[in-house]
């Protein structure tokens, strides 16, 4: 269990200004890394956002709050939480456990790993095919206050699915080339530098 | 399909390094389809269904408040208001640190993020003044447990909604086991610098404590005043909270506040909160739009692409939990089916039926598990099968609720596995070993908050009764 060294060395930077201060500064924002589902999900989360501040609007403004934003805003999150789940997909930033990693021989973590990514991948497309199958049967329905079918929201839970499926795909090959998975070697891990999130100056 | 065959797939899945949402949500659909007792489609349907609920937007609005007042300008203004206020006392960086979490506390909902983004700061201004790199660490470690312990906080999010109580009642609930905890810290941290005789980091300058105390009172007088004008003055709740925030904005501009309008952040949400003024998502809502407010008119901190950024982390953030949370809801029905609750509920209860006796062995099991897991997945999964039987034996499920979170989050500090102890050791380039001794002597006054929580009740049950 060495501890690893980080790629930059974030310890030769300095917190406090010549007279003791706090003075930290936030790291450079590189846009590049966001793909098309972290926009999608962007997209939902803004509206799911403004779609709950007319409901508060509405009820304190108005004193009558807009019934169809509580349904909205329900379904909104869903969709946010299904689209948005792909990132963490794509980035290996689901919460797992790699306890057992830490202490079984190289051989022994490469099967496991590789069955980890073949098992997401079954999960997922099999869900995915579920989600078809149930909107088969209650797609066609209305929501309870808005006159929408229900199966729009289901839709978007199936095209998260397809999209978690293809980006599990994507994981499990690039695992397979480098022959080695995040969850051997967490450093590989997006994100990984503990303070990705801010930096020093002097 | 037994119930001992689906525990032992749903661990076998886990320990595998599945995610504990797919591990969940695939053990339970592998289980649906081999008993056939329901159709298997079902399970997209009860996944779907359990973050259907409105009290659950409230986790992507707290998030995103909190990652909002993240930025190094507000993060800047406490921590120098922090050092204004105790930076003077012997070992006054230990102290600061643990002011600064007590703050953020109030702001993230996270024990993880606080230590990774906010430990790193910590830690490099302590070896600026010379600490040790131990004593940084441990000082560090154990007050990133505040972070869930002071609301807002996830875990009671989560733990709120899975146990069928009132996320207020949790808040409250959390308030005095955090101050206390935050008390004890101080305590050790006096308890070395008596040691070492170390001396304090700023100089005591009469002016610069004093205003920060006034800044403390100012943000406790707040809430008393509107809570006074509304309550015993018959005026309209929003309108006045409006025009009291514009005060303090105009106060502000004359007297140069450090850190009072961050800190109105939380304020607002839990004290609106306990008015009964706002539920838990307007309540998240409106510390948003106040954090919105500050970081893009008034410091002028935010800029797009930190607003696109803190959006996409709040995302990312929120699809985590409530993938495990929709997981959860399918697993926790299964749990229920093949009657896994109902036998260990029984074999617990063929133990003890003391709940003195039951709680220690909670204890325990709580802590072990919360090396393994991350509070979160680990909630979802403990509280369907514990809630039953601390009903049974006439226990509070809010201090329970406390009682569970305090434990998991101690399980992040201690060895073998806490994920806090990993981040830390990355973030102040120790080893492993190095950051397990420099945390050990923090566990003390942990185990003693949790002993305290734990078999006084009152501490954690006394504010949330006044309020009912």
């Amino acid at each position: 269990m060495q501890p690893e060294p980080p790629a930059s060395d974030p310890n030769d930077e300095h917190v406090l200004t010549a007279s003791g201060e706090f003075d930290v500064h936030d790291a450079p924002i590189d846009l590049g890394v966001y793909r098309v589902e972290d926009w999608i999900a962007f997209a939902f989360f803004w509206v799911l956002a403004g779609t709950v501040f007319l409901q508060f609007f509405t009820r304190y403004a108005l004193n009558d709050s807009a019934g169809w934003t509580e349904e909205i805003a329900r379904y909104l999150l869903i969709c946010t939480v299904f689209i948005g789940a792909t990132i963490s997909v794509r980035r290996n930033n689901h919460i797992h456990v790699d306890f057992f990693y830490r202490y079984l021989p190289r051989p022994v973590t490469r099967v496991l790993s590789t069955f980890v990514d073949a098992f997401r991948i079954a999960f997922f497309s099999y869900a995915a095919w579920l989600t078809f199958a149930l909107m088969q049967r209650i797609g066609a329905q209305r929501m309870a206050v808005v006159d929408l079918p229900i199966g729009l929201m289901y839709g978007v839970v199936l095209a998260g699915f397809v999209l978690m499926t293809w980006r599990a795909l994507g994981v499990a090959r690039a695992n397979w080339r480098r022959g080695a998975s995040v969850l051997e070697q967490p450093e590989l891990a997006f994100g990984a530098q503990p303070d990705g999130s801010r930096e020093a100056t002097k | 399909m037994s119930p001992g065959a689906f525990k032992l797939l749903f661990l076998g899945l886990m320990g595998s390094g599945v995610p504990v949402a797919i591990a969940m949500a695939g053990s339970s659909l592998i289980f649906v389809m081999v008993t056939g007792t329901v159709p298997d489609f079902v399970v997209i349907h009860r996944m779907v269904n359990g973050i259907d609920s409105f009290p659950l937007l409230a986790v992507p609005f707290f998030i995103l408040a909190g990652n909002l007042m993240n930025s190094a300008g507000i993060t800047n203004r406490i921590y120098n208001f922090a050092l204004a206020l105790v930076g003077w006392l012997r070992g006054g960086l230990g102290h600061v640190n643990i002011v600064g979490s007590v703050i953020f506390a109030g702001m993230s909902g996270t024990a993880i993020a606080d230590a990774a983004g906010l430990g790193t700061i910590e830690i490099k201004a302590m070896r600026d003044h010379g600490y040790s790199p131990e004593f940084s660490v441990g000082v560090t470690a154990a007050s990133a447990t505040l972070g869930p312990i002071i609301p807002p906080s996830l875990p009671f999010v989560i733990y709120a909604m899975f146990a069928n109580v009132s996320v207020g009642a949790l808040f409250l609930a959390g308030i005095i086991p955090g101050v206390v905890m935050a008390l004890l810290m101080m305590g050790t941290v006096a308890y070395f610098a008596h040691k070492n005789k170390w001396g304090g980091d700023t100089r005591f300058e009469r002016k610069r404590v004093l205003k920060a105390l006034a800044e403390l009172l100012v943000v406790a007088l707040f809430p008393v005043v509107v809570w006074t004008l509304t309550h015993q003055g018959g005026l309209p709740d929003v309108p006045t909270v409006a025009v009291a925030l514009a005060v303090l904005l105009g106060a502000d501009r004359i007297f140069r506040f450090s850190a009072v309008l961050p800190i109105m952040t939380p304020v607002l949400l839990i004290g609106g909160m306990t008015a009964g003024v706002f539920t838990a998502t307007e309540g998240a809502i409106a510390a948003c739009v106040w954090a919105l407010f500050l970081g893009i008119f008034w410091f002028r901190t935010l800029n797009w692409k930190m607003l696109v950024k803190v959006s996409m982390d709040t995302i990312e953030t929120t699809s985590v939990v409530l993938l495990i949370v929709a997981a959860a809801s399918i697993f926790g029905w299964m749990l229920t089916v093949s009657r896994t609750t109902e036998m260990i509920g029984a074999w617990v209860l063929s133990f003890t039926t003391d709940p003195w006796m039951f709680l220690l062995l909670a204890n325990l099991l709580m802590l072990f598990v919360g090396c393994f897991l991350e509070p979160t997945a680990a909630i979802t999964i403990l509280v369907p099968i514990l809630l039953p039987i601390v009903k049974q034996l006439g226990i509070d499920p809010v201090h329970f609720g406390l009682i569970m979170v305090l434990n998991l989050m101690i399980g992040l500090l201690h060895p073998p596995m806490g994920l806090v102890l990993f981040v830390l050791a990355r973030v102040a380039r120790l080893s492993i070993e190095r950051t397990t001794m420099a945390i050990l002597p923090w566990l003390l006054p942990l185990l003693v908050s949790l002993g305290l929580v734990t078999y006084l009740p009152s501490i954690s049950l006394w504010l949330p009764r006044q309020f009912q």
